[in-house]
């Protein structure tokens, strides 16, 4: 056993041995120590570097507050860095390394940085390098020399780039009452709203239940504070609606009590079991929130106050109760109120020498004097700490005659020996939650701390997070919050008691001692009370400001330890009451989150896929897939050795000449149903859909209010009272909500039910000279030819035994026909039409061949209805019935709308054989140098087989008017530059008798 | 030509539908995950005012006597309603042919049937970690206070929009979009890992 | 934030869409006054406070809701069906 580990004592499990490594150096500690008990029971002092002077820190505190023992822990190739070593907790096999050193922890070049301390203080980076260039070393152009160095120099630990493998999950949970914290106030709260048959989870972010109770040294209801503790645990784990949620921080609180949360499931144990995740996200909403958050212990500012082996006295006190572990053998404490001689209470107990307590406050009372009695501690009253000394550890102090009202430092000093100093400058009360809620925290000159404001309903505050700091307060506090958050109401009860040492709550107004020698204020973040006072003097006088400035408080650790004092020496500089000066409002999160607990089970793999229902064939088939928003769709159905282009000219080629098929699946197609379907199709159609008879399908144009292009599709009539629309493939969601607006909002009174049966149905588009004899081989119960199945002709027969619909239209420009069978019968209905298409030369055809065939005719897409466009830009002008209003007639044609040099719709034919670009320029006179004077420019290109020329479409001023005049191809970002011929968009085949047969 | 038999239907979750026991499942399999292929799955629609007689046409059909308010439902094992929306009902039955009987029944005056068999696939989570599970999908409160046996409800797991019922006191129903279906089971199957599970 | 859909019941504000200021007004259909067309697609008002607001639970049973938010507390004070208020009223009217 380690000369700092005490024989008993503790929640650590001393029959059970765990070996890790730090900095590479095997070491032993319990079950149940934290990464930083064991190290200190090892003897370790040393923890870390100092962000920016490279200074040597210890360990400050035992809780998640801690801003310098950050380690990197490291899994395999995966480094995690970052992490409080007080809030990981070891296991077999753990790797922790040191950060911010070079070339060891011990022996850190950076640490020079201390000699340049001057020149590093705050505003260094404004001063140095923003602004214009004034001499060699300033300004913009110098940062960007010296970035690389300083990036290096200064920082926290280093990220990995090894993927994580972890997995992370999250999880939705709902309850009456959610109470954080699970000290004396938190066990209490959650036993009243339990016993009150509410639903309550309780979140504590330590693996132990118990909070202060776990370290207080206290008794309750006759008990030691720790026993009590479990036993409530173990009460409460009997409740059905308890959730106990352990190794659980609490870190955001959001509008509706929506809390979020982190669980650590697994850091804690060597190998996580099957499917476990690491880290769990909690969404919990809750009704009622008791924020039983508890406190945190503040730092003293004094010279050397960074020095390891300076730690808070509460750390101490729980490093001795909790773990069995002394961080010192002889110790000193400084303080400025009550709560430190506890600490030298339970530390004397726990085998340590206490050599002084050295308290700013002259006077003291009884209680307190006879605890100084009773640790065996010399008491220097009227005194305060006025230097450090030691290296990497600590081998004494300096303390000098102090008064506290003045804070004027008299008399000589004088050497202490001590290889542990703790210090306690008052309590803050952990509101972080309370604030990100919205309340604005209140000044008490008493406690000298921000306390929360009253309740407001959404939440309730009890115990040391109220500023009430007395286990006996925070019992009562805890009950009656519970009870109030379950909606209960206030009975007398019978509490349990409490034996504590006395302690006055109120500290002496005491931050900083004004002496000689850096003073630490943010120790993560290297900021000293000079740094305060030099962001004063230069005119930072707003809170804001000082911590943008300083970066006080803008570490991982958010300032836990350095709000108050950083304020209260800003207040003093200003010479103004600290309520003056203000605090930040706390924004989430409390304690630094996991990346991978945010992105939980979308890691790696964004959204999810939408698939065909031939999907599997294409795949089969050779088919490379595209991703078109969620949907995979094939793109080519490559032949060995076959480059995209070769592939889709290919089965464009072979479309036009015999026939091909395409997967037309992903359409949108959305049922609408109701004697009031014609009607409401007029009304959101540009053009008449009432008119068409059943059997038959039309083409369809919207408009958005405002008169722009918004989709357009066939609309199919199946039924007197039953229409299937198809929309575009992307637009398929935003067209349903369109239209489920208007019939929610604007007609409630039509009576349509409109349903998205995109998934209903398999579609295959089958298009060619060849297309109506394949059919003819394959189709039962229905003829296909010409008096059947006329052009926008509707007919119902089977394929292979399946019920078909098949509806004659064309978007290849052939004789095309599109085959819609049930989605479970897609693959089955595909490979008949296969089958059937053998000897006919028919092709399988993909996205590229579909938009060639596209272009080459001129169809418009997404990429022409782009939002901007008009149906007269996009020579649909043809579609705008005039019998009747429609969504958008009344604004189409505002004058901006109908304007000579509106961008318009043409077709493009490349002049020097080459390739165009979707989205180059087009302008009249070529300026590779400057380009400029752009008229308008390209929306979809390609190689067309039909005319056997490089040809696109574009949207250009002017439009029709310069059809049969050149121009230029401007792309300057690729370097594509050359001569093009505007023409129609209707390439190939514009009086469409291919299709039409 | 000859005349075929109607073929089965393919089921979406094919190549990833892994019949036996996965994840962490020494410890007990705490989940059993099914596609339960019904034969009809329709959603009929009543306009404002004809709730009452639609619900009457689904107890008339099915035998099946909704509750009243937002998401009442009933299931027999074989057949199975519930509302997911105002005026809106899914009903689904083991066999097929279900949307003629209710074309017969549900007029113009009335409402709407839509035919859904194809569209929507329904995939069954069963066992004493089944709430567990949806939790980590569902912002909803699976409890069985919150979630009565028989009702039902519409949510969203990222874009995937599923409508849920309870048909057990540890067993959901779940209705995706087909094209999502294998997507979501395979979303499905990794949650369910932890607690270790079966297809069946 | 939760929105309570007077169906679903409370739920994320994720599953909502947000479909526009429910203080529009549209004009006749046939109406071809451009200044009050130009309002209703354009004109916004942008209160500090209370918001007449209509949101779609489009992640859920795809109602609209016609809702009153706070704009500066995020607090709703009160949600309904749209169809419900508006089945009675012209609002728009029939083309």
């Amino acid at each position: 056993m380690s000369p700092r580990r005490a024989d008993t004592g503790g929640r650590v499990d001393r029959q059970r041995t765990i070996r890790f490594t730090f900095d590479g150096i095997a070491y032993t500690g319990h079950a149940g120590d934290t990464l930083a008990s064991a190290l200190l029971a090892n003897g370790v002092t040393l923890f870390g570097r100092s962000f920016k002077y490279h200074r040597p820190r210890g360990v400050l505190s035992a809780g998640v507050e801690e801003p310098n023992a950050l380690v990197t822990v490291l899994k395999g190739e995966f480094r995690e860095p970052n992490l409080p070593a007080t809030m990981v907790e070891i296991h077999d096999g753990l790797t922790a390394v040191s950060q911010n050193r070079t070339p060891t922890l011990a022996w850190d070049i950076g640490a020079l940085n201390q000699l340049g301390g001057k020149v590093l203080a705050a505003g260094f980076y404004y001063k140095t390098f923003m602004g214009p260039v004034f001499g060699p070393l300033k300004g913009t152009r110098f940062w960007m020399f010296c970035e690389h160095f300083i990036r290096r120099a200064a920082g926290l630990g280093r990220a990995g780039s090894t993927p994580d493998k972890a997995r992370y999950e999250r999880m939705n949970a709902f309850c009456d009452v959610l109470v954080v914290g699970s000290g004396p106030a938190g066990l209490m709260a959650a036993t009243a709203a339990a016993e009150q048959g509410a639903n309550v989870i309780l979140a504590e972010l330590d693996p132990q239940f118990g909070g202060s109770a776990n370290w207080s040294g206290e008794t309750i209801d006759g008990m030691p504070a720790a026993s009590w503790a479990r036993r409530v645990a173990g009460q409460l784990e009997r409740h059905d609606n308890v959730r106990l949620l352990p190794r659980t921080t609490v870190w955001g609180h959001y509008d509706g009590n929506v809390m979020a949360a982190i669980e650590r499931v697994s850091d804690f144990k060597e190998r996580s079991a099957k499917g476990e995740p690491r880290h769990r996200h909690w969404t919990i909403r809750a009704k009622s929130v008791v924020l039983a958050t508890g406190s945190l212990e503040r730092p003293l500012v004094f010279p050397g106050n960074d020095r390891p082996g300076v730690m808070l006295a509460h750390a101490a006190q729980r490093y001795a109760n909790e773990f069995g572990v002394l961080p010192g053998s002889k110790i000193a404490l400084f303080t400025n109120n009550d709560s430190a001689y506890g600490a030298a209470v339970a530390l004397k107990k726990a085998g340590a020498a206490i050599v002084a307590i050295v308290d700013v406050r002259s006077e003291l009372s009884a209680e307190t004097r006879s605890l100084a009695s009773a640790a065996e501690a010399e008491l220097l009253n009227g005194h305060a700490v006025v230097a450090t000394e030691g290296g990497k550890g600590l081998s004494g102090i300096k303390v000098q005659r102090f008064d506290a009202v003045s804070g004027a430092l008299t008399g000589d000093s004088r050497s202490i020996h001590a290889d542990c100093l703790l210090m306690s400058g008052g309590w803050s009360p952990t509101i972080h939650l309370a604030s990100q809620a919205g309340a604005r925290a209140q000044w008490s000159p008493a406690r000298q701390a921000f306390l929360p404001p009253k309740p407001d309903g959404r939440w309730i505050g009890a115990g040391a997070f109220t500023g009430s700091f007395s286990t006996d307060e925070a019992i009562a506090e805890g009950r009656a919050a519970g009870l109030s958050a379950a909606g209960g109401h206030a009975a007398p009860a019978v509490l349990p008691t409490v034996e504590a040492t006395p302690c006055d709550p109120d500290p002496a107004p005491v931050f900083e001692i004004k002496a000689k020698g850096r003073s630490f204020v943010d120790f993560q973040h290297d900021v000293t009370s000079e740094d305060v006072r030099l962001a004063h003097r230069e005119g930072f006088i707003s809170v804001e400001h000082l911590k943008r400035y300083t970066t006080l408080g803008m570490a991982t650790d958010q300032g836990k330890n350095s709000n108050v004092p950083g304020l209260a020496i800003m207040a003093q500089a200003l010479g103004k009451p600290i309520p003056e000066v203000g605090t930040t409002r706390f924004r989430p999160p409390f304690a630094a989150v996991s990346l991978g607990s945010l992105a939980a089970e979308r890691y790696g793999d964004l959204r999810p896929e939408r698939l065909t229902p031939m999907h599997d064939w294409h795949i089969e088939n050779g088919a490379t897939m595209y991703s078109a928003g969620l949907w995979y769709r094939p793109m080519i159905y490559g032949l060995p050795g076959e480059t995209v282009e070769q592939a889709y000219v290919r089965e464009a080629k072979a479309t036009r000449e015999s026939a091909g098929i395409v997967d037309v699946s992903t359409l949108g197609k959305i049922a609408v149903q109701g004697p009031d379907a014609a009607e409401f199709l007029d009304r959101v159609y540009t053009n008449m859909f009432s008119t068409l008879v059943v059997g038959k399908a039309r083409y369809g144009l919207m408009l958005r209010e405002d008169g722009v292009a918004f989709d357009d599709g066939t609309t199919w009539r199946l039924g007197e009272q039953d229409f299937l629309m198809t929309t575009t493939t992307a637009n398929a969601g935003k067209v349903m909500q369109h239209l489920e607006y208007f019939l929610d909002v604007i007609w409630p009174e039509l009576k349509v039910t409109i349903t998205s049966v995109t998934d209903e149905w398999a579609g295959a588009a089958i298009g060619g000279p060849k297309a109506r004899q394949i059919l003819a081989a394959c189709v039962t119960g229905t003829p296909v030819d010409n008096a059947a199945l006329p052009f926008m002709g509707i007919v119902h027969g089977r394929i292979a035994g399946v019920p078909v619909m098949i509806c004659r239209l064309s978007f290849s420009g052939e004789m095309a026909f599109e085959v819609y069978c049930g989605a479970g019968y897609g693959t089955h209905v595909w490979e008949a039409l296969i089958e059937a298409g053998k000897p006919f030369g028919l092709v399988t055809y993909g996205l590229e061949a579909l938009g060639t065939m596209r272009i080459e005719k001129g169809h418009v897409t997404g990429a022409e209805i782009d939002g901007r466009t008009t149906a007269r830009d996009l020579h649909l002008d043809w579609m705008l019935s005039k019998k009747k209003p429609f969504i958008g007639s009344s604004m189409m044609d505002r004058e901006g709308l109908v304007a000579q040099d509106r961008l318009e719709l043409v077709g493009l034919v490349s002049l020097d054989n080459r390739p165009l670009n979707g989205g180059s320029h087009i302008v009249e006179q070529l300026d590779e140098a400057n380009p400029h004077g752009s008229i308008g420019h390209i929306t979809a290109c390609c190689y067309s087989p039909a005319l056997g020329k490089y040809i696109a479409l574009a949207l250009v001023k002017g439009g029709k008017a310069r059809h049969g005049t050149r121009a230029f191809a401007s792309d300057p970002l690729r370097g594509r530059f050359g001569p093009v011929e505007i023409v129609s968009n209707h390439f190939y085949d514009p009086d469409g008798s291919r299709m039409h047969g | 030509m000859a005349e075929h038999q109607i073929p089965q239907r393919q089921s979406p979750l094919e190549p990833d539908y892994r019949v036996g026991s996965h994840g962490d499942f020494e410890h007990g399999v705490d989940v059993i995950l099914t596609e339960t292929r019904p034969g009809s799955i329709l959603q009929l629609a009543a306009w404002p005012g004809e709730e009452k007689m639609l619900m009457s046409a689904i107890r008339a059909i099915t035998g099946l006597a909704l509750p009243d308010g937002a998401g009442g439902g009933a299931t027999d094992g074989a057949r199975a309603a519930f509302g997911f929306a105002p005026g809106r009902f899914t009903v689904v039955d083991e066999t097929e042919g279900l949307a003629a009987s209710f074309a017969r029944v549900v007029t113009p005056a009335i409402g709407t049937v839509t035919d859904l068999s194809h569209g929507r696939t329904a995939i069954r989570i069963a066992g004493p970690k089944a709430e567990w599970v949806l939790a980590k999908l569902f912002a909803i409160d699976f409890a069985l206070s919150a979630f009565p046996l028989g009702a039902g409800r519409s949510t969203t797991h990222h874009d995937v929009f599923t409508q849920i019922q309870r048909t057990g006191a540890d067993q959901f129903d779940m209705y995706v979009f087909r094209s999502f279906a294998r997507s979501f089971w395979k979303t499905l199957c990794h949650a369910s890992e932890e607690v270790g599970y079966e297809v069946q | 934030m939760l929105i309570t859909c007077p169906y679903c019941g409370p739920r994320d504000v994720i599953e909502f869409t947000y479909q526009g200021d429910g203080n529009r007004e549209r004009p006749n259909p046939a109406s071809q006054d451009l200044e009050a067309w130009n309002a209703y697609v354009y004109d916004r008002l942008n209160p500090a406070g209370d918001h007449n607001e209509i949101w779609q639970h489009s992640g859920g049973c795809r109602a609209h809701l016609r809702m009153v938010r706070n704009t500066l507390t995020h607090e709703i004070s009160s949600v309904a069906f749209v169809r419900g208020a508006a089945a009675n009223t012209k609002s728009g009217g029939k083309p």
